[in-house]
Parts: structure tokens; C-alpha cells; sequence
């Protein structure tokens, strides 16, 4: 079935490559004749037998050529030149995501009011993501977006990574924006210990961001998660900043009403792989978080803070000391030593755990210096090293993993295919049992330092959307932490059932346009500004997401409190000034109402 | 003599059916290579730099020619090893292992249940042939040949399971509850309080081929002469009915059945996501859906080769059963 779909799209494809080929060779045959009417005028007037005829428009042909003797024709032809192709909008098929397929028309038609051509091409997420992110001079602009991960939390992640000329090539920056200024702005908030000017700074990125306007930021949605309030105590269902209700916090710190302490959850997506060092799906993680520690862990209001470590210390922007917390101990009763957290972050340093490498790629070295102390030496100037890494890598047992990595080394595959039949870990719940497609089931490690309140945290994958409201009425779920269904819906729902509670939370991840700058006429900022005064927000939220999101101006979601900019001027929605900010800065429309760049510059992308 | 044609003839069969597997393999595998976009944009992050871009590839023999792959695929294949899953990472013969004993259970109880039930519903309806029964009997089978299995499954799900509360509405087992064996799992209580929707659901659809074919057959037999001839001898309605008729009538329901569990072991995906059964049908779903190659195409492999050999069966069976079908095969050659 997705075979033939993909292969309509691809004819759909074909189809449209060739109007698009037609209607530009039918544009320029158009064009052809009034570009050049002075020599046609003059040939006809050299025989004299049908002059009286051809005489009458020779003279205004010549009278034109006598006013700008040479510009005149040049800047006819020029006029043709300077006029802006028909740019192709690329995004993702109704299919993908039905949601970016609707703002992708949408914005299609806002950007035809500047007296643009635009195309939307929608497709499915692999074609488009290889399209975008492997053939960077190919599109023009599409609709992407980011998702929330925890480890976003950290607005350095967005703020470098997306921004930074160091990444355009083949990293994140894949509209190739570059600014030296930014550079120094973005590098500047990582190098920073000082947490209120970290922050100074970080608003200033964002500023500058709403000046240049690299992205138009479309919105941020909103995430609702429900959970049964005759199970589970409200005041212990924990909102993190972007994240939501299902989180770690609220894993450990639910506290069960009465007999039913078990969570049951859901996710409609299955869990691939229970191993510290992959992760093939964003379900993966809910499992690994809690089952291995972590030096520090994202706390609710998106700041990493110390959990395995005792004490985390910069002693300069490069060099940061850690004490291990003390009487852990590993799921098979071992007791977690500092080896085995230098162990963990050594690791993924090899070829073993590709997924995991980046995020100690910037260690430098890490030594030992007491019992249960260590210092890590960063090559750069990382503060965001403490959600980057700290937070991120799992804390593994080394008598388990040293030997198998060692195994790992002599064959060709890595440890990403390693699973063990009971993973260990020294986190809040322990592995009880996997039954692939079906459910995932974890209980309480009592003996935790932050031991959670219920007994067991089950997640059942459920394919069906529909019956998951259902199944939460009866009972059978006792918190939603996934639901692919409609939002209006589920708050419907949630109304009608005094059992159920909503928590809504602003999500940290965003939708936006990404213009690519390596093509004009995205590479200037003024077109970038007045295509961006064309986007209702307002009525994307409302029409599209009913709703359920909120307008965004800056890539950091306003959900993080201590680092969103909220004095950003905002764009106003306004065609006709979006057009005189063109017009300002040299643009021009053609007599057909077509968009021209300003003198000078030509359109050398039209095939 | 005879013994010799028959395995000569079974031995052709055999020959051809490995041929259609030859075809299906090298059909899967092109399918899959020939669908646009680069496989790994489904499998890597966009964070990965181009060198590790190529490692992967090379890891998973991506980088080589088409050709190459394909015979390295076929070798593997001949000796039975059907790759490992790109996602899960692990083999995927063990991974269709893990779930095809639930798949197992939801093929062969609604099976029975639709084929016990077809059979005497078909022959009641043939012996009471232009009755009010036979009436309200046909159209009872056509709704339920022409009702979408998703509504079916819905309406039940809503009914028993959110409305009277009778049945659970997802997996194969209760939050938590663990087995130590597959034993153990079929012979619990839970285990088919979970069934029993999702078995319904298919039953209900797939009852109406062994009813309808039961039924044609029965009339056909009943005017047969032999029938006729039990009847004249004075034999009760109900040993003509059951020991004359139905016997004979039996025999093209029962290879029926047989290329029914071929064609419903793929796991029925529509039913499977209705209620959530862990089952080889949503793997499927899933595997085409992030162009998971080796699991995709290993999966289906394996349900075409069942499919073939159940193809297989219910010709030998016909063969061994039915007497006739052996001498038109000698007459004709």
C-alpha cells in the first residue's frame, strides 16, 4: 500500500517538474516579443514599400531608444531578468504530517501575495528530510520543525546548533545562515558561568534572530497529558517546563490514592531497544532514563541539577569537578563506584555507541581524584555541557559492560545490538519484563535514594487511538502519555469524566519556515522580513491547530521561563507595509504584478 | 505405477512452488531498494556527519552495487538467515518468533470458530433450502461478508469492552501480568479474555466462505443420485442430511481452511490495531512504514513462503482426498 503511495508521489512528482518546465518556456515565450521591440521596429522600417504601415510604431520605437539610448532595451531585458522565479515551498505530504501539509498550503498562498509564484511540493518525511538536509542548495524554503527533547532544554542546543556558520556545512544550520556577530553572540552563552549573563546573552541571540528572521517561527503546540485523579494524588503529577506531565519527576513522585498503585501508560509507538547506549525511537528513552542514572538529571523548570552526582563544580568554564553521591548501588546489589561513572563516559568514545558519541565528543579527559571524586577537562568552553552530556549519558555498571564492549571490539557489529536479558541499571525502577509490541513493565527500586511512590510503571503500546480514551474511562489506563488522536477530543473527554484531569503544558519543540539562504532571493534580509509580515500566525493556531499552540517568535519555546525572550518586538501581520518594505529596499514588480529584485540583481536559480 | 505418478506429480508441485519463491524474493528485495529516498534518512539523525553517513552505509553493505546486494541477500536467504532488523537490531527470524504465537492463536480460533459454525449453518441452510431460514440466513451472510472488519471491531470494542466492560480493549494479557511460558500464557484465563474480541471480530468475517461454500455444495450433493437412492431406501432425514450429504459436501470446505490459515497468518492488521494485539501484522505495518528493509522484507517473505507450502498442502489434500482429481491430471497427460 505505501509502495503505490510513494509511487504516486513520485509520478505526481514528474508531473509537476514538467508544468513547471512548460509554464517557464511558455513565461519566456511571452516574454520574447516585448523585450524586443526596437529591433523589429527598425527592420521594419528599412523597406520602404510597406513604410507607411511600418513607419507608425518606428518612430515611438525610436523615440524610446532616443530617451536612454542604451539602457532601454538593457533595462527591458533586465526587467525580465530581475524578475523572481516561481520558488517551490517543500514540505511534508498530507500523509507524513496532515498539520505541516495544512500550513504548507497556507503559507504558499500568504507568499503569493508579494507577487511571488510559489509551489507547495509535499512529500513524505524521508524523501523531504534527504532533500533538505543532504542536498543543501536544492530547495528553497520548507516547513520544518524541532522537536522537545529534553536535552533542548539547554537553549544552547538551538541557539549554536541551528544558528552557528560552523555547522552549515553538513550540521544543523542547514538554511546556511551566517553572521559573524551571531557567531560571537552563540559562542559567547556557552563560554559563560555566570548564569545571569549566560541568560543577557541568550536573549540577545534571540534578538538578533527576530531581527534577521533566518526562520519565520510559526508556533509552538500545546501538549495535554491526562491521567486518572482517583489513582493518582494531583499535587504529585509534576509539569516540566516543555516537556509535560509525563516526565521523570512525575514518574517518581506520583503518589497512588489507594489498592491501585500501578501506572498503566501508553505510547503508540513500541519500544525498540532497552540498551544505555541506543536509542532507535523517542519511546526508547522513557524506558533508559528510568532505569540508569545520570550525573545530573533536567529539572522541572528546564535546569540541569545534580542526582547521581553529589556536587557538580565548574572550577573554570573548561574544567568541571563531580562527587558521586554516596551508598548507590546498582540493580544486582554491586555498588556504583566513581570507575564505573568514568567508565560510562568513556564508553561511548570508542566506535561502540555511535548514538552516544557526540555528547562526549568535547571531553577532553577525565581523571580521577578521590574515592568518589573525578574532574572532566573540556576542549572548548562548554557550560551547556551539563545538559548536553551530564544529563544525558546513562551511568552504566562497568563489571557489566567492560567485558562485552571488549567482546564487542573484535566483531564488526557495535553495542548497539547488544541486549541485555535483564538490563541493570542503578535508577529509581528496575526491568521486570519486555513483551515486544505489547507492553513494557518496571517496578520501584526501593533502595533508591529517590525511590518512586509507585509499585510498578507499566507502558502498553496501543495501536488503536480511539481506544485509548476509552480504555480511560474504564480504567484500563490510568495516565495518557501519548495520544495521537484529536486534541479538541480528548479535552472533551477529560470534561465529561470527573476521573480525568488534563495537564497542558507549551511544548519546547516548534514549527517554523526555514528559508535557505544559499538561494536568493532568500539570502536578503528584507525579503526575509516582508514575507514574514505575510504569515497569520494567528489564524495557523486557530484554523490548523484549533487552537491547541501558541504564536511563537523565537525558536525558544516561552515555556522556558529563564530563557525565552519576551521583550521580542513582534512582526506585525501586514501585506501592504510588507510590500512597501520591499519597495524600500529596491524591489519592483513587473507590469503583470510580478515581484522583481532590485536593480542589479538578476535571477540566475530559473531554469 | 500409480505410486510413482503421484509422487512425480507432487515432486512438479513441489519445483514450482520454490520457483514462486524465487520470484517473491527478488520481487521484495527490488521493491524495497527502488522506493525514493535514501533508507538511512529513516534510520540515522540528521546529526550524523557525512563520513559517519558512509560508515553506516558500509556497515549495512548499502554501499555497494544493487547486483552485489541482491546475490549477498539471496545467499543469506538460501541459507536462512533473514537479516537483522535495522531498528530493533536484532534478528529478524527471532523477532517474527517472539510474536508468532500470538498471531498463531488469533489465526487459528477464529478459523475454527467460523469454519464450525459456517459448516452447520451451510448445511442447515441447504436442507432447509427456500425457507424463511435459509432467507434470513443469506442475508445475515452477506452483511457479515460486507461489514468492514475496523466497524465490526469498533462496535465490539465500544460494546463489550467501554460499555459493559466484559472484555479488556488492548494487548493479549493485563498490565503486568507475566508468564513464564507460551503454555502458560494460552492456558490462562486472561490470555483469552483478551481473545475473545478480536477472534470474534475475524470470525464474524470469515465465516461466510465455509457457510456459503457448505451450503452450494450440500445443494449440489443433495441432488445427487446416491442421495436420491438413500432416500428411496427409507434412511432418516438427518443420516441423509449428516452421513450422506454433508461428508461429501465437506471436502472443498475443508482445503478451504487450509489456504485460509496461509492467507491469514500474515496477522490481520486491520484487527491487530483495533485491539492493540501484539501481532505480526502491525510489525508489518510498521516495518514498511520506517522502511525497516531487512525486517520488511523478511517478514513477508516468510508469510508468502507459508502461504505457498499452505497453497501446497491443499493441493496434495486434494489429491489424496478427492480420487477424481488425480485421474483428470492422467488423463490429461
Amino acid at each position: 500500500m505505501l509502495k503505490s503511495h510513494k509511487k504516486l508521489t513520485r509520478r505526481e512528482f514528474l508531473a509537476t517538474a514538467a508544468i513547471v518546465g512548460s509554464s517557464i518556456a511558455l513565461a519566456s515565450c511571452g516574454a520574447t516579443p516585448t523585450a524586443t521591440p526596437a529591433p523589429t521596429a527598425t527592420k521594419a522600417a528599412a523597406p520602404a514599400p510597406t513604410a507607411t504601415k511600418a513607419a507608425a510604431p518606428a518612430p515611438t520605437a525610436t523615440k524610446a531608444a532616443a530617451a536612454a539610448p542604451t539602457t532601454a532595451p538593457a533595462a527591458a531585458g533586465d526587467a525580465k531578468a530581475r524578475v523572481i522565479r516561481k520558488l517551490i515551498l517543500v514540505g511534508q505530504d498530507q500523509g507524513s504530517d496532515a498539520k505541516e501539509f495544512e500550513m504548507g498550503k497556507f503559507t504558499a498562498d500568504a507568499v503569493k501575495q508579494l507577487g511571488i509564484d510559489v509551489e507547495l511540493q509535499a512529500m513524505p518525511w524521508e524523501q523531504l528530510s534527504d532533500l533538505v538536509w543532504y542536498q543543501r542548495d536544492k530547495w528553497d524554503f520548507t516547513m520544518w520543525q524541532m522537536v522537545g527533547r529534553a536535552e533542548r532544554s539547554d537553549p544552547d542546543e538551538l541557539l549554536y546548533n541551528l544558528f552557528h556558520s560552523s555547522t552549515v556545512k553538513d550540521g544543523y544550520n542547514f538554511i546556511g545562515y551566517i553572521k559573524p556577530e551571531y557567531d560571537k553572540l552563540a559562542e559567547a552563552q556557552r563560554a559563560e558561568t555566570d548564569p545571569a549573563k549566560r541568560v543577557e546573552l541568550v536573549k540577545q541571540c534571540q534578538a538578533m534572530l527576530n531581527e534577521d528572521q533566518p526562520y519565520v517561527n510559526y508556533c509552538h503546540q500545546m501538549m495535554d497529558y491526562v491521567y486518572n485523579n482517583t489513582v493518582w494524588e494531583p499535587s504529585t503529577i509534576l509539569d516540566q517546563a516543555g516537556i509535560g506531565a509525563k516526565n521523570f519527576w512525575t514518574f517518581i513522585s506520583a503518589k497512588p490514592k489507594g489498592d491501585q498503585k500501578d501506572m498503566v501508560l501508553v505510547s503508540g509507538p513500541v519500544v525498540t531497544a532497552i540498551n544505555p547506549l541506543y536509542i532507535s525511537g523517542g519511546t526508547d528513552s522513557w524506558v533508559t532514563e528510568l532505569i540508569w542514572d545520570r550525573l545530573m538529571r533536567i529539572g522541572t523548570d528546564g535546569l540541569a541539577k545534580p542526582w547521581a552526582a553529589e556536587k557538580v563544580q565548574w572550577a573554570d568554564p573548561k574544567t568541571v569537578d563531580i562527587t558521586l553521591r554516596q551508598g548507590m548501588k546498582w540493580h544486582d546489589g554491586k555498588p556504583v563506584t566513581i570507575d564505573d561513572v568514568i567508565f560510562s563516559f568513556q564508553a561511548p568514545m570508542g566506535d561502540e555507541a555511535p548514538m552516544y558519541k557526540p555528547f562526549v565528543s568535547r571531553i577532553d579527559s577525565i581523571t580521577k581524584t578521590g574515592d568518589n571524586t573525578c574532574r572532566f577537562v573540556l576542549k572548548t568552553a562548554y557550560v551547556p555541557f551539563e545538559t548536553a552530556s551530564l544529563a544525558k549519558i546513562n551511568l552504566i555498571p562497568k563489571h557489566i559492560w567492560e567485558p562485552v564492549l571488549k567482546d564487542l571490539s573484535t566483531k564488526p557489529e557495535n553495542a548497539e545490538k547488544y541486549q541485555e536479558k535483564v538490563p541493570i541499571g542503578s535508577g529509581p525502577f528496575k526491568f521486570v519484563a519486555w513483551k515486544q509490541s505489547e507492553e513494557v513493565t518496571l517496578e520501584a527500586n526501593t533502595e533508591h535514594f529517590n525511590a518512586p511512590k509507585m509499585r510498578r510503571w507499566v507502558l502498553r503500546f496501543v495501536a488503536n487511538p480511539e481506544a485509548v480514551l476509552g480504555m480511560m474511562h474504564s480504567g484500563e489506563l490510568n495516565f495518557i502519555s501519548f495520544y495521537a488522536g484529536d486534541p479538541a477530543l480528548l479535552l472533551s473527554e477529560v470534561q465529561k469524566d470527573p476521573k480525568l484531569s488534563v495537564v497542558s503544558t507549551i511544548e519546547l519543540g516548534s514549527r517554523f519556515l526555514a528559508m535557505n539562504e544559499r538561494r536568493p532571493p532568500f539570502d536578503d534580509v528584507w525579503f526575509r522580513k516582508a514575507l514574514s509580515m505575510c504569515i497569520d500566525k494567528q489564524a495557523i493556531v486557530q484554523g490548523i491547530y484549533k487552537g491547541r499552540a501558541v504564536v511563537s517568535n523565537s525558536i525558544i519555546s516561552p515555556s522556558m521561563k529563564a530563557w525565552y525572550n519576551d521583550k521580542l518586538p513582534p512582526i506585525p501581520v501586514d501585506v501592504k507595509a510588507a510590500r512597501q518594505l520591499l519597495k524600500d529596499h529596491g524591489y519592483d514588480w513587473d507590469s503583470s504584478g510580478k515581484l522583481m529584485y532590485p536593480a542589479g540583481k538578476t535571477e540566475t536559480l530559473a531554469k | 505405477m500409480k505410486h510413482w505418478r503421484t509422487i512425480q506429480l507432487i515432486a512438479a508441485r513441489v519445483g514450482e512452488r520454490l520457483l514462486v519463491l524465487v520470484i517473491i524474493a527478488t520481487i521484495l528485495f527490488f521493491m524495497f531498494r527502488l522506493m525514493p529516498g535514501n533508507p538511512l534518512v529513516a534510520y540515522i539523525s540528521p546529526t550524523f556527519t557525512a563520513e559517519q553517513q558512509e560508515a553506516l552505509m558500509k556497515a549495512f553493505g548499502l554501499d555497494k552495487p544493487l547486483s552485489v546486494q541482491y546475490f549477498i541477500y539471496m545467499a543469506n536467504l538460501a541459507r536462512g538467515n533473514l537479516g537483522d532488523s535495522f531498528f530493533y537490531k536484532k534478528p529478524v527470524a527471532q523477532l517474527m518468533g517472539e510474536l508468532l504465537p500470538n498471531t498463531l492463536m488469533l489465526t487459528v480460533i477464529p478459523l475454527l470458530l467460523a469454519y464450525a459454525f459456517g459448516i452447520v449453518a451451510g448445511t442447515v441452510l441447504a436442507w432447509r433450502r427456500g425457507s424463511k431460514l435459509e432467507g434470513a440466513g443469506i442475508i445475515y451472510t452477506l452483511i457479515s461478508r460486507s461489514a468492514p472488519e475496523f466497524w465490526v471491531g469498533m462496535i465490539l470494542l465500544t460494546l463489550f469492552a467501554f460499555k459493559l466492560k466484559w472484555f479488556p480493549a488492548s494487548g493479549a494479557s493485563s498490565p503486568g501480568v507475566i508468564y513464564s511460558s507460551f503454555l502458560h500464557q494460552v492456558t490462562s484465563a486472561d490470555f483469552w479474555r483478551h481473545l475473545i474480541l478480536p477472534a470474534l471480530t475475524m470470525a464474524f468475517y470469515l465465516q461466510g466462505l465455509p457457510l456459503l461454500l457448505m451450503r452450494s455444495n450440500m445443494l449440489d450433493v443433495l441432488e445427487e443420485d446416491f442421495v436420491t437412492m438413500a432416500r428411496m431406501k427409507g434412511v432418516s432425514e438427518w443420516t441423509v442430511v449428516l452421513r450422506h450429504a454433508a461428508r461429501n459436501a465437506l471436502l472443498p470446505v475443508v482445503t478451504a481452511m487450509a489456504l485460509g490459515i496461509g492467507y491469514t497468518i500474515g496477522g490481520d492488521v486491520v484487527v491487530e490495531t483495533i485491539f492493540s494485539w501484539p501481532g505480526l501484522g502491525r510489525m508489518l505495518v510498521r516495518a514498511v512504514a520506517n522502511r525497516d528493509y531487512p525486517l520488511a522484507q523478511g517478514a513477508f517473505f516468510v508469510l508468502a513462503a507459508l502461504m505457498v507450502f499452505m497453497n501446497l498442502v491443499a493441493d496434495v489434500m486434494y489429491y489424496v482426498l478427492d480420487p477424481r482429481v488425480g485421474r483428470t491430471k492422467e488423463a490429461t497427460t
